[in-house]
């Protein structure tokens, strides 16, 4: 609760509202006592003074009425009739929702049905017929007001009203013999009751706007009486020649209003869990780079270099290091894999060298990735949108959330040949059609109008694949591809990409965390943990003899078909957490060959013979092959 | 299509008849004789017995409510004592102008709204973000009478850039620049309120959007930043926007009927608030069957459209 409001008051808009209403509020409660002129007495001869005049600030209205005065009166009646519609609309809203929702069934089905339709009308109708039946007057005004939103309490409370009346501990008091009306008022209602409260808050502008329309349209107060509505009802008629009076009210109720919107508004941000975590901002059309220090030199080997790459997430005050320095490269024709848990940083690395990282939180902050002796990070953006897709192209994992859900499949397809150069509509649905047919799909010219959801899981990876190799890009990032799919499926797919990178000369960089998909298919293996690459070299040479020992243990994990008797060893614990990284050796609290000197210093990555490892004792040859 | 379109009117009809039901249970509050509520001035006994004969008002509530009914499914919605004209006929003549006035505040509300949300969420925390976001809490805070007011000060009393109310001149040629130029405020006024709630809408849904994964996709392709906000993620995002609209259409209906009060517009909105005001019963009832079942439908166009949209929906 404390925190609640300590959020609140950070906002400072939400603060400035609250303040100006506790303002307003104070002012109209003690309206009685202040020193003001009788807001009915009129005085004719005295009738409409301007503002700033000796004796009535505000200047008088056309009966010569101090405006200062019917002004705080009006306030305080509309305040008053606002606050008492809603209350009397979530009382009765709640009740009618409690009563659905916990019962349920058929109860629950006529009174919704009854619900809806009351929601079928527009507003007004509802609240105009209720007046009309019950006659123009402010407390029919207010039955109307508080009629037409019922519904909406009633529907927001019957929904969490079923989400409670399910849990354990209603079953409980239930079988512990407690009534339905005693179950309700000590069970659900405690829980409900801070939905009625956020509910209020967010209409109770709303009902002193609509009750001021109803007596501003004469419907509502009766004069003498008034309350601000009514009074820039009464005002209309001067507007054009005297228009203080009708900017002195209906400027208090914008300011009314405003401050209840403004509150409102910081509440239910407050109360928002997503936008404390940020998850409401939206990713920047590229990765932001901060890189403090220049970046190292291409060596020139491979088609693209990845050198030293650091890639953090800035969440708040925390900084977690996805990503701490590491180093890759890819010849053409060649397949690199990149395996590792969830979290080591291997979708982030493949991300981060075409600046696809979502960001705000990514942030890549040194090293460089070299695309033929061009440095991507840092690129401008123009330059690195005409090499996505056309140089670099990417496979994601989830095809069914990473394709557009309301585009046909063959309009993506032509979309992503469009995005690099002009072609006419029937040169791109030639060239869709022959794309889905190099990756096999059967029937193109007829999927080439589906929609994603009407295809399976495998031919929408197809989708993907045939995407990416729509401009003929050099080198293919797969970032997990296979991993939602079924094994056949798999394997099917696999063997495109295989005969892809033969007949195309493409460079693939495979993301994996299945060492049979490794096996399968790549030449050479990177293995990364918590950010680093541990180990890497040729992928024969790796799984004949895994020198650090979290590969070892990564491989132990894979089930061998056929070679029933090994035991298969989970790895004990969870990587840690890239915020507080351990000195040392990041595995060393997993590892069961771990000794005193894995805990200090930073522990490099040992190249000889295309082999690297960056481990204090290694697994040596001898040993890993038994 | 046809299918669904169909299946949807089929299931407006209980709807529709739930309408009837509420605004009849409404209208039996009416404390008194309700014919001589109804007849107000006109209440001599020849009038009160031909009524009570011609409603049923006799007869239990049941009997009376299919009476009603059965005269409103033949075209016979009563007849306004206070003007002496069937209520349908001036219903109708009143609905048309209330049309023009809400439909072109509609219209702007939708495309305004809509695309300062995408501007907003395309900005998030930018300048351009602030700004909209601000206008819009003004917008959505301020009476749309007083606001309607205001302009009627500025615009019309000072600049004189517009006539001050009503829809067509006294005297005068009945043109489309004519009625634009009498259009333009009131109709302004009236979708200031919707355009900043479809505008507040629009940039949650588009910031919603922005992080899904087809939108990398869509980057990772190398589509233009402006393609991945305008279509990709905009057209997502309105699977969100559009029942929005729906809703506001209503709140763009009510509004109407004090921007008709304040602008002097012949519409239904001013129709109903002079026959409460003059006890015209069948005036008010008509009127509200009428306007409502309207929305009804108007909301099975809002349902259509997004079938069309979201082809993920079963149709």
């Amino acid at each position: 609760m404390t925190a609640f409001f300590v959020l609140l008051a950070r906002n400072r808009l939400a603060l400035l509202g609250g303040i100006v209403l506790a303002c307003v509020v104070f002012l109209a409660l003690i309206t009685p006592i202040l020193p003001l002129a009788d807001p009915d007495v009129t005085n004719t001869s005295n009738r409409f003074q301007p503002v700033f005049l000796d004796g009535a600030l505000l200047g008088t209205d056309h009966l010569g009425r101090d405006l200062l005065s019917r002004v705080m009166w009006g306030t305080r009646l509309s305040l008053a009739v606002g606050f008492a519609a809603a209350i009397a609309a979530a009382t009765i809203g709640a009740a009618i929702g409690i009563i659905a929702g916990y019962y349920g069934g058929r109860t629950d089905n006529i009174i919704m049905r009854g619900v809806d339709m009351l929601m079928a009308f527009p507003y007004i109708l509802l609240a105009l017929a209720i007046v009309a039946a019950l006659g123009p007057g402010l407390f029919n005004a207010l039955i109307a007001v508080a009629a037409v939103n019922v519904p909406f309490f009633a529907r927001n409370i019957r929904g969490i009203t079923v989400g409670i009346a399910n849990k354990e501990f209603v079953d409980a008091a239930r079988l512990a013999g407690m009534s339905n009306s005693r179950i309700i008022l000590s069970e659900i209602l405690p829980n409900v009751i801070p939905v009625i409260v956020i509910a209020m808050s967010t209409t109770i502008g709303w009902m002193i706007l609509e009750t001021a329309g109803l007596s501003f349209l004469g419907l509502g107060s009766q004069p003498p009486q008034a309350d601000l509505g009514s009074m820039l009802g009464e005002a209309r008629s001067a507007l054009i020649t005297n228009p203080h009076t009708s900017i002195v009210p209906g400027i208090m109720i914008l300011i009314i209003v405003m401050s209840i919107n403004l509150l409102g508004d910081g509440v239910r941000d407050a109360l928002d869990p997503r936008l404390k975590s940020g998850a409401l901002s939206r990713p920047m059309a590229a990765t932001r780079v901060d890189r403090a220090e220049t970046p190292p030199a291409a060596s020139g080997v491979g088609l693209l270099e990845v050198k030293a790459l650091e890639t953090q997430f800035h969440v708040k005050n925390r900084i977690y290091r996805a990503v701490g320095g590491v180093d890759l490269h890819v010849e053409k024709g060649e397949c690199l894999g990149i395996i590792g848990e969830s979290g080591s940083g291997k979708s982030v690395t493949a991300l981060s060298i075409m600046g696809l990282v979502a960001s705000p939180p990514g942030v890549i902050t040194g090293g460089a990735a070299y695309y033929d002796g061009e440095d991507l990070i840092g690129a401008p953006y123009r330059r690195l949108r005409d090499m996505r897709g056309r140089n670099v192209s990417y496979i994601f994992q989830d095809p069914l959330a990473t394709l557009h859900p309301l585009y046909r499949v063959g309009d993506q397809l032509i979309e992503a040949i469009r995005a690099h150069r002009p072609i006419g509509k029937a040169e791109g649905r030639a060239k869709a059609i022959e794309l889905l047919k190099a990756v096999r799909i059967p029937n193109a010219e007829k999927r080439i109008n589906d929609y994603p959801h009407e295809m399976s899981g495998g031919m929408r990876q197809r989708v993907g694949i045939a995407m990416a190799l729509a401009n003929d890009p050099d080198i293919i990032i797969a970032d997990e591809p296979t991993t939602a799919l079924d094994v056949t499926v798999q394997a099917q797919v696999l063997t495109i990409l295989d005969e892809l990178r033969r007949s195309r000369g493409l460079a693939i960089v495979f993301i994996t965390h299945d060492f049979g998909v490794v096996a399968q298919l790549c030449d050479r293996v990177a293995v990364m943990y918590a950010g680093r690459i541990v180990e890497e070299g040729a992928t024969t040479d790796i799984l004949d003899a895994p020198r650090h020992p979290y590969t070892a243990r990564l491989m132990a994990c894979v089930p061998e078909l056929g070679g029933g008797k090994r035991r298969l060893e989970a790895i004990p614990g969870l990587p840690p957490v890239v915020d507080k990284l351990p000195e040392g050796c990041a595995f060393a609290e997993r590892c069961d060959r771990v000794q005193p000197d894995c805990r200090s210093g930073g522990i490099a990555l040992v190249r000889k013979d295309g082999r690297g490892v960056r481990c204090v004792h290694p697994v040596d040859t001898r040993e890993a092959a038994e | 299509m046809t299918g669904y379109i169909l299946k949807r009117l089929l299931s407006a009809i209980p709807v529709l008849f739930g309408i009837t039901v509420i605004v009849f249970l409404i209208m039996a509050m009416i404390p008194g004789d309700p014919a001589t509520a109804i007849l107000g001035n006109f209440a001599t006994p020849e009038n009160v017995e031909k009524l009570n004969r011609d409603l049923g008002l006799g007869k239990p509530l049941v009997q009376q409510y299919f009476i009603w009914l059965s005269n409103m499914l033949s075209g016979d919605f009563g007849t306004s004592f206070a003007l002496n004209r069937p209520v349908l006929d001036e219903v109708l003549e009143r609905f048309n102008a209330t049309l023009v006035l809400a439909g072109t505040a509609f219209v702007l509300c939708s495309f305004l709204g809509v695309i300062a949300g995408v501007i907003s969420a395309a900005n998030q925390y930018g300048a351009a973000d602030k700004g909209i976001t601000f206008v819009v809490l003004l917008g959505i805070s301020i009476p749309s009478f007083f606001l309607g007011m205001m302009m009627i000060l500025f615009f019309a009393v000072n600049l004189r850039w517009f006539p001050v109310s009503g829809m067509w001149p006294i005297y005068g040629d009945r043109t489309l620049g004519v009625l634009l130029s009498h259009l333009a405020m009131p109709a302004t006024a009236l979708a200031v309120v919707a355009t900043g709630v479809i505008a507040r809408l629009s940039r949650s849904a588009m910031l919603e959007v922005l992080r899904q994964d087809f939108i990398r996709t869509a980057r990772a392709k190398g589509v233009h930043e402006r393609g991945v906000i305008w279509r990709h993620a905009l057209k997502a995002a309105m699977v969100s926007i559009i029942p929005v609209l729906g809703i506001q259409a209503g709140f763009v209906l009510s509004g109407a009927v004090y921007i008709e009060i304040v602008f002097q517009w012949p519409g239904v909105g001013r129709m109903l608030v002079d026959a409460i005001l003059k006890r015209d019963i069948l005036m008010v009832q008509g009127g509200v069957v009428f306007v409502a079942a309207c929305y009804v439908l108007f909301n099975i166009a809002v349902d259509v459209a997004q079938s069309l949209l979201d082809p993920r929906i079963k149709t």
